[in-house]
């Protein structure tokens, strides 16, 4: 049976895949932003996941408006890099899982979650800036991706309670499926930022460091927050946050930090990291 | 599983209106932008940025976007582009066609210098103290 051996979240910046891409990881500004990156890169070559369900947020890429799908599972094959207005990054193309993929949608949409499917996409940096940030440089992803695309861009995006019960949704239908699969869910985007207007450049560690405590401590507080609470404490595009839940409620009751980096600031924003591991 | 939210919509959308020197991408909005926002994608393709910075404004012309959003694509003014409806993530396309990075873009909507505006984000950032709401700061 498929199984959900580890949650990882990280945010996305693109400035971190740009740094990666241009050799520039080792230069002052970035050196300690990447360094909190190298244990959790260790650890991935030797827990070996056969496929990350990697819930992320299109940034006007994929989906632009004509198209807004508040939860979209990819079922494809394969997806390119997309170019984002500086050319596609040079990353090797993401392998999908379609069986896997249409097994989540299928037993997700029973369990009342009106999932969108997807064929065709190019994914964004919010998927291949983790990518890189957890497998470095390789010349294949050493794992098969579902990718889980999540609107956090146009208002509203789903609420933090919605995304934790998807979580949960998402890991029985895991749980159903009949191969043995090493599966791992991350969530990506978020801690502090915002991108925009006389605000923009807002970071708030204070509140960043209590969410990565309430992972663990108690993450019922955290389905919670409303989007207002996000908005005021963490700017407008530290919303991003609710992709965690997603993470967080397919782990279950119990999880142990194995890992935890924080850093700012990187371009933007702040720098969040974490590695769960369920205990139940 | 806990009980489902039940948010009044008008209380919702009236609160992301309180917070200081931010534009909520509400349905209001996105409506409103939403021809600046697709001319926006289609910086996506190499030829489409090539024929866009060789005549900005015929490649505007193209678009049935409203005078007041070509003004502020031709100025870079994002500020009023947020205004006009324009969404950072769609507006990214513009400054990557200027290969300038999101911290040189974002900085210009702020009133600060770019070389004040990387020294606060060094320094942590933008302390939300006081610009949590309009109506009542804290």
């Amino acid at each position: 049976m498929a199984r959900i051996t580890a949650g990882v979240a990280s945010s996305h910046i693109p400035a971190l895949g740009a740094s990666i891409d241009n050799g520039k990881t080792a230069e002052p500004y970035w050196a300690s932003c990447f360094a909190g990156f190298d244990w959790t890169r260790a650890w991935e070559a030797a827990q070996k996941p056969d496929v990350v369900i990697l819930v992320f947020n299109d940034h006007a890429s994929a989906f632009d408006m004509n198209i807004i799908p508040t939860f979209a599972i990819g079922c494809g094959e394969r997806y390119a890099s997309a170019d984002e207005g500086w050319g596609p990054r040079p990353v090797p193309d993401v392998i999908g899982d379609p069986d896997l993929a249409w097994h989540i949608a299928q037993s997700c949409i029973l369990d009342e979650f009106d999932m969108t499917i997807v064929n065709t996409m190019d994914v964004d940096h919010g998927l291949t800036v983790p990518l890189s940030l957890m497998f470095g440089q390789p010349e294949a992803w050493p794992c098969k991706v579902v990718p889980l695309a999540v609107n956090v861009v146009t208002y509203p995006p789903p609420t933090g309670n919605r995304c934790y019960a998807l979580g949960e949704a998402i890991a029985r239908a895991v749980a159903s499926y009949p191969e043995d699969l090493n599966v791992q869910i991350w969530g990506t985007g978020g801690m502090s930022h915002q991108l925009q207007g006389p605000r923009a450049g807002l970071i708030n560690a204070e509140w960043d460091q209590r969410f990565l405590d309430d992972l663990t401590a108690d993450p019922q507080r955290l389905r919670h927050i409303p989007h207002i609470e996000y908005l005021r404490e963490t700017g407008s595009e530290g919303i991003e946050l609710v992709m965690w839940l997603i993470m967080r409620g397919a782990l279950g009751a119990g999880v142990k930090e194995l890992h935890r980096h924080y850093h700012v600031p990187a371009s933007n924003t702040a720098v969040g990291h974490i590695v769960l591991e369920p205990t139940d | 599983m806990s009980e489902p939210s039940k948010q009044d919509i008008h209380a919702y959308l009236e609160e992301l209106e309180d917070i200081p020197g931010t534009r909520v991408f509400t349905a209001a909005r996105a409506r409103k932008g939403y021809w600046l926002n697709q001319f926006c994608m289609t910086l996506m393709k190499a030829d489409n940025r090539e024929r866009f910075r060789a005549d900005e404004r015929a490649y505007l012309d193209e678009w049935p976007m409203t005078e007041a959003q070509k003004q502020a694509v031709l100025k870079r003014d994002y500020n009023a582009a947020l205004d006009e409806g324009g969404n950072i993530y769609f507006l990214a396309k513009v400054f990557f066609t200027d290969e300038i990075s999101f911290l040189q873009a974002v900085g210009t909507m702020t009133g600060m210098s770019p070389a004040d505006y990387q020294a606060m984000m060094l320094a942590g950032g933008r302390s939300p103290v006081g610009v949590r709401s309009k109506k009542d700061p804290y």
